[in-house]
């Protein structure tokens, strides 16, 4: 398993368009995939219900995880996502 | 509706009677309640902006729930409407899910990240088993509010 701390770019935080992508890239790998606020519970990243239940805004920090084969490849364009101004 | 006017959501948004068949009949239904309910000003402003967003991504978040929501300069006061569907309707869900559990969360453009935080707390308790079953077994719409205002609080 391995896991980055991302501060979260994109205007809309883990909502709307950002959140969409974040869902289905965690769903495109094999690794399990979670993201939580820095100081709280992590979430399954493959449910949109889990990760608008986040509540992450615009500038807070967010732990990534990745856990399997693919799990380098996952967190980078997870890293990605939450750090494009557009998500 | 002055007593209500700090209650989100109150009985006459909600609509246990009419089953949604389609994504945007539940949006126009739900909408309708609000406007009604005289939460909403601008029926044609608001269903511009709640199109607005499902455009960006959709409000179907899966296991079942539509969210469709929007802040709008046509919303007089923070409100959701409630409505299910025992079939379930295509929510354009990333997991596919159709949605039988369908909320309608509206805020007015000065609302800030107000919408936000009651879009995360309701989802947080939809995660729950518990509140998913309590909603569709839920007999009256009195029984609804609560289980609703409880998750947003």
């Amino acid at each position: 398993m391995i896991e980055r701390t991302v501060t979260v770019v994109p205007e809309d935080g883990l909502h709307a368009r950002p959140a969409s992508k974040v869902v289905e890239a965690a769903n495109a790998y094999e690794s399990t995939v979670t993201v939580g606020p820095a100081d709280g519970d992590s979430v399954n990243a493959a449910s949109m219900l889990a990760v608008t239940g986040l509540g992450v805004g615009p500038g807070d920090d967010v732990v990534v995880t990745a856990d399997g084969p693919d799990e380098a490849d996952a967190l980078d364009e997870l890293e990605s996502i939450l750090t494009t101004p557009e998500g | 509706m002055a007593n209500n006017d700090h209650k989100p959501l109150t009985t006459e948004l909600i609509d246990l009677d009419h089953e949604p068949e389609t994504k945007p009949e539940a949006i126009e239904q739900l909408l309708a309640l609000a406007v009604d309910a005289g939460r909403v000003n601008d029926r044609e402003q608001a269903l511009a902006d709640l199109h607005a967003r499902e455009e960006e991504a959709t409000t179907g978040v899966g296991m079942g729930i539509g969210i469709p929501h929007a802040k709008s300069t046509a919303v007089v006061a923070p409100t959701i409407a409630f409505t299910r569907s025992a079939e379930g309707i295509d929510f354009d869900a990333m997991d596919d899910e159709p949605a039988t559990l369908i909320f309608m969360l509206l805020v007015p453009a000065e609302g800030g990240e107000e919408h936000l935080a009651m879009l995360s707390s309701l989802s947080r308790s939809l995660m729950h088993e518990e509140t998913r079953t309590a909603l569709h077994e839920a007999e009256s719409p009195e029984r609804v509010e609560s289980i609703i205002l409880e998750a947003v609080e």
